[in-house]
């Protein structure tokens, strides 16, 4: 794999620490640093005005509802520097849970119902790549149809189904290592993994060029379709380890579940600072952003906010954060 | 029928013909007529004149929603948040209603908030430059988390006998009312579309937003009035909505603005802009909600639909980017 040299502007470069307050703008001048301000800046508000917020157990709390969203955010976050869109992340979830609980019911254990799941995840993505670039169809539509035929072929499947996952078989999401949920250790590791590839692999500088400038990389011969493709196969296959999870935490599966999951994964990789017209972006913007998500609903919930303000809350978020990127954008052009 | 076609298309100037001579939206009629006779073959007693119009109230409140979404999709543009809106609208209608507003006046404000969110999608997407895509995703979430917070996930069916007019009343004992409306809608908006300056801008818009922008068509009035049509259309549907089943509640809608792009892609319009006819929503309409309505007579699970829907979608979508490329 190639080794590209813009990337080299972080951690690693001994040369960087020399520059001092140039690293410093560079870090601020990072897509997800706003989102991160702001998210401190929650962090002190809520620890102040609100009672029982500032815990390591309600932090431990909100890390354990936030795992889900980050782990499906790592990838759709991919997807969408492409400029491509997936909005049937929740009905895939869904799916999954379903054969990883079938399966484990069945057969108990961890690994083989993980394995089906990703498995199934990963066939979803394909098919949903596959046709979002070679069969042509625009990603909204691929994924809008798929959001709602997977929907209903669970309604149709789990509707009358009572699915109780043994305990044995909940390792990723009730289960610690010293303290730290396995799943958040796993949300780490995967963390890791995506800005190594981002920054290390062709693949991973290819989709900033393919999302930012799509006829310029058909002009270098980048490979666009292949790209994209890979990017709904990881979104695909992130939804059978976050299903793995979800299960593991709840325990049992409803038909309903995972609805408007989507949203929650766009406000947050949106959130936290990749554009919604995909070339500019971090692989930690859906991580701040799912932070951010999290901490807002845990302090609605503290604050006794009813439930029902949830969806209100995560629309007017979306709104805020695309607005603020057309903003920018406009300012950008009168700069030019 | 065919006639029209042709011709928007040539105001447009990017369909051709995809299916051999005949129009596309005569083979949609064809294939539509082959269904109902089917399905009346193979489903003893679904054939009834009066069944078939009955089973109409069921999908009119969608079909405003795909006339205003043809619209849409010309431009270039999509609207996710219809299906939140109409819940919107109709918790306005109830809980307006419930808290002493009269009822005429409560429908006229579910209007009015229609028109209002269809009108804020269009001003932010033009304001900000965004794609519309997004913008109706977070108001879609904006719009029934409003419904939400508002109803509290509670319901108001005390209306007025009177009320039942719009969703239930019969003319002659057969003609629903609102399928008597859909109708004089159908033809406004094909009078709007095909013969009038607003019309060939729609399609120029979505055709090449640059060129047209240059040739002095003011792109940011006709996108903010195509939305603004699309908020007075889930008015009007929420308005029948309500009517209909008769009761106000947060939920309503739920999937509405999948069914309605779907509709409007299998009738012929490119989901990327430019072209599409309002007959071809009119038949693609017909075609899809028949589709459900003969399943659900023939016992088969309601569920199922959503899933025939996104298949529908993904399908239309495909032969008409696929089927053009090879002209």
């Amino acid at each position: 794999m190639s080794h590209n040299p813009d990337t080299e502007t972080f951690a690693g470069n001994p040369s960087n620490r020399r520059r001092g307050s140039a690293y410093f703008n560079t870090l601020l001048a990072r897509p997800e640093s706003p989102a991160l301000l702001f998210l401190i800046l929650l962090l002190v508000v809520f620890s102040v005005t609100t009672n029982g917020f500032f815990s390591a157990s309600n932090f431990l709390g909100i890390l354990e509802q936030v795992v889900i969203i980050a782990i499906v955010g790592l990838a759709v976050n991919q997807v969408i520097l492409s400029a491509e869109i997936d909005v049937s992340v929740g009905s895939v979830l869904a799916v999954c849970a379903f054969i990883y609980g079938n399966i484990a019911m069945a057969y108990g254990g961890n690994l083989l119902p993980l394995f089906a799941a990703l498995a199934v995840g990963t066939a979803i993505g394909f098919l949903n790549g596959v046709l979002s670039t070679y069969g042509r169809v625009p990603s909204i539509i691929t994924t809008l149809g798929a959001l709602f035929i997977y929907r209903g072929l669970i309604l149709l499947l789990a509707g009358a189904q009572v699915l109780n996952v043994p305990k044995s078989s909940r390792v990723l999401g009730l289960s610690d290592l010293a303290g730290i949920p396995v799943s958040v250790i796993v949300l780490t590791v995967l963390t890791a993994a995506f800005y190594w590839v981002s920054n290390n692999t062709n693949w991973g500088r290819n989709i900033y060029a393919v999302g930012g400038n799509e006829s310029g990389a058909n002009t270098l011969g980048l490979p666009a379709y292949r790209t994209r493709l890979i990017a709904f196969v990881l979104s695909g296959s992130a939804c059978g380890l976050a299903a793995a999870v979800f299960l593991g935490q709840i325990g049992q599966l409803q038909a309903t579940a995972g609805t408007s999951f989507e949203l929650r994964v766009i406000t947050a990789v949106v959130l936290g600072g990749t554009s919604i017209r995909g070339g500019r972006g971090s692989v930690f913007s859906p991580i701040v952003g799912a932070l951010l998500v999290g901490v807002i609903l845990n302090a609605m919930t503290l604050n006794r906010v009813p439930g029902t303000m949830e969806l209100f809350v995560l629309g007017v978020l979306i709104l805020l954060s695309v607005s603020s990127e057309g903003l920018r954008q406009r300012y950008l052009e009168k700069k030019i | 029928m065919t006639g029209n076609n042709t011709r928007a298309a040539r105001a447009g100037g990017l369909l051709t013909n995809p299916f051999s001579k005949l129009g596309r939206t005569t083979v949609l009629a064809i294939i539509f007529v082959l269904q109902i006779t089917l399905t009346s073959l193979l489903v003893p007693g679904y054939f009834s004149v009066w069944g078939l119009l009955d089973a109409s109230r069921a999908f009119v409140e969608v079909g405003f929603i795909s006339l205003a979404m043809t619209l849409i999709i010309i431009t270039g543009g999509i609207d996710l948040s219809v299906g939140a809106l109409l819940a919107l609208v109709s918790v306005t209608i109830g809980f307006s209603y419930q808290a002493g507003l009269p009822l005429g006046a409560a429908c006229a404000l579910g209007v009015l908030v229609g028109v209002a969110g269809g009108t804020l999608n269009g001003l932010i997407t033009t304001y900000f430059r965004l794609h519309p895509l997004v913008v109706t995703l977070g108001t879609f979430a904006l719009f029934r988390g409003i419904a939400f917070a508002v109803s509290d996930a509670d319901a108001v069916s005390s209306f007025p006998r009177w009320f039942s007019f719009f969703g239930q009343y019969k003319f002659g004992g057969m003609v629903p009312a609102q399928l008597v409306l859909l109708g004089i809608c159908a033809v406004i908006f094909w009078l709007l579309l095909a013969k009038t300056p607003f019309g060939r801008y729609v399609y120029a818009l979505g055709h090449n937003p640059t060129a047209s922008r240059f040739s002095g068509v003011a792109t940011e009035k006709v996108t903010v009035a195509v939305y603004a049509i699309m908020g007075l259309m889930v008015g009007l549907a929420g308005l029948i909505h309500t009517s209909r089943i008769f009761s106000a509640r947060g939920n309503a809608g739920f999937g509405l603005e999948l069914v309605a792009i779907a509709i409007v892609v299998m009738g012929g319009a490119r989901i990327l802009g430019g072209s599409g006819t309002i007959w071809g929503t009119v038949v693609g309409l017909l075609i899809l909600s028949y589709l459900q309505d003969g399943l659900s007579f023939a016992g088969v699970r309601g569920d199922i639909g959503l899933t025939i829907i996104g298949f529908a979608l993904i399908l239309g979508v495909f032969l008409n980017e696929n089927i053009q490329k090879i002209r």
